[in-house]
């Protein structure tokens, strides 16, 4: 049944939609949507919905895409790879395109900046999207793919080739896949990975007691000397933990001090929790990488703390 | 006001009407299988599309529907695992889901038919429709709209709104139809509390 209330929001939405489709929106109607929006979060999924269906009703919807396309200059073109990298990517390929005789074995590293996620096509066909902060090398060689993570985290989708194993490597501990999903994280206690597809194989190198099989929804933690941490069958809590490949942090319940640290890995205005006592709370909900304000201020509410946001490098929660 | 809030806002409702609402019966199908009231269906895809619409953009996502259901099926997982009284083969069938996410071809096959639109046009009531077929057929501006049937501006934004909603309630009746052909058998019922 559609309730009074929310066929009250139906007509609003569509009221919206309507003036955004006119001529003149302005900064004042934007204003306006704003406040609307602000009062329900489930505001934003209705009026996306209603403004979808009624772009669905032109009859060549790819014709209306590319008209929202010059749009996209606008946005910032960022620096994507490294310039060596980039050398490296096309040697990779220019050795591809000549039937694979020659594969290129030096590697190519990719760095990403701060509250940077890009995601990189690989020659082989594997795609890997690396998240904040991250450094790592890859070697693609005849007989091995060799991904080496020096800092941070990427989620790799590997092309199966059971000719070429496809291994990260990140201080000892070696992650094997041969066509399936993973992500791999450098902590300071230890290697995470988290299996979002098919079976990987992990273990340490120099010592082969250590070695393990994760499958889809199975997450583990290991150093050079023991496995710290083994969860498996959560993928709805994998799936979360990987919320940052569209952008986002799901909190499911996570603390607020790993809450706060995680939105530390994406921006350089830091979130200080002064109280120790409130570090443990848990915490609920989806927010955007980039918007640590946003998130404090959805924690002031829910906990009843208070916020200092006199320096603009730091939040602190007190 | 080319860029900012509205431009990202715009580019998300393109995608999301090229790449999500052909599919929404077929999503709305896999949520019926958790036996779950359709109201609750309903609040599911209203979150799910909450989280595109926060999206910062969606340049990023190669699989659009299966990047939906994944979304909408975490939403409703979520939602039976809170409920006191849970089907536990509800949970089962929806955790094998990843399975059916339709191939790049099945995605690329089922685009809206120009026909489809037509009929939904033309069930517009006629002052409605008039100006909805200029708007989307002719794709002419509210303003040439309003200057061509001597109307006021306002008074063509009035059935452009009746278009819109009457438009939201034909793809919902359409979807209702697909789900009643799936699913032959009244859900048993599953209540939140």
């Amino acid at each position: 049944m559609v309730t009074a209330a929310s066929e009250k929001a139906r007509d609003e939405a569509a009221r919206f939609v309507v003036r955004m489709d006119g001529d003149a929106w302005s900064a004042a109607d934007e204003a306006e949507l704003q406040a609307w929006l602000a009062e329900d979060t489930l505001r934003q999924g209705l009026l996306l919905q209603m403004q979808a269906h009624w772009l669905a009703l032109t009859p060549q919807p790819e014709v209306v895409r590319a008209e929202a396309e010059p749009e996209d200059a606008d946005a910032a073109p960022t620096a994507v790879w490294r310039r060596r990298g980039v050398m490296a990517g096309i040697a990779a390929s220019v050795a591809l395109a000549f039937g694979g005789l020659r594969w290129s074995q030096s590697p190519a590293a990719y760095t990403t900046r701060l509250g940077e996620i890009r995601r990189l096509p690989l020659s082989d066909g594997s795609v890997m999207t690396m998240n904040s902060g991250s450094e790592l090398t890859v070697t693609m060689a005849q007989r091995a793919r060799e991904v080496e993570i020096t800092q941070g985290e990427a989620w790799f989708e590997v092309a199966k080739d059971a000719t070429r194993p496809f291994v990260v490597a990140s201080g000892d501990v070696r992650v094997r896949a041969v066509g399936t999903a993973f992500s791999v994280r450098r902590r300071e206690m230890g290697v995470e990975i988290l299996v979002t597809e098919g079976v990987v194989e992990t273990w340490a190198e120099g010592d082969r007691n250590l070695h393990m099989r994760l499958q889809a929804g199975d997450r583990a933690t290991m150093n050079a000397s023991a496995v710290i941490d083994y969860e498996t069958g959560i993928s709805s809590s994998v799936d979360r933990a990987l919320a940052w490949r569209g952008g986002m942090i799901d909190l499911g319940g996570r603390t607020l001090y790993d809450a706060a640290d995680e939105f530390n890995r994406y921006n350089s205005r830091q979130i200080i929790i002064a109280d120790p006592r409130i570090a443990r709370e848990q915490l609920d909900g989806l927010f955007r990488v980039n918007d640590p304000e946003g998130f404090a201020e959805a924690v002031k509410a829910s906990l009843g703390v208070s916020l200092d946001t006199s320096n603009p490098a730091l939040i602190r929660i007190e | 006001m080319a860029g900012g809030e509205p431009a990202r806002r715009r580019r998300i409702a393109v995608w999301v009407a090229c790449e999500i609402v052909p599919h929404e019966g077929r999503i709305r199908r896999w949520l019926a299988r958790s036996r779950l009231s359709p109201e609750d269906i309903d609040e599911v895809m209203q979150e799910a599309y909450c989280r595109i619409a926060m999206l910062p953009s969606v340049d990023h996502i190669d699989q659009p529907l299966a990047y939906m259901s994944a979304i909408a099926r975490n939403l409703m997982l979520r939602r039976l695992k809170r409920q006191q009284v849970v089907v536990f083969e509800a949970v089962s069938d929806i955790e094998t889901w990843r399975d059916e996410t339709p191939s790049p071809e099945e995605q690329a096959a089922s685009r809206i038919s120009y026909e489809r639109v037509l009929a939904i046009i033309g069930a517009l009531p006629e002052r409605c429709r008039r100006v909805v077929e200029l708007r989307k057929i002719e794709g002419w501006s509210q303003r040439e709209i309003a200057d061509h049937l001597g109307m006021t501006e306002k008074a063509v934004e009035k059935q452009v709104w009746t278009g819109v909603r009457a438009i939201r309630d034909a793809w919902l009746r359409a979807e209702a139809q697909s789900e009643n052909r799936m699913t032959p058998a009244p859900p048993k019922e599953a209540r939140r509390w």
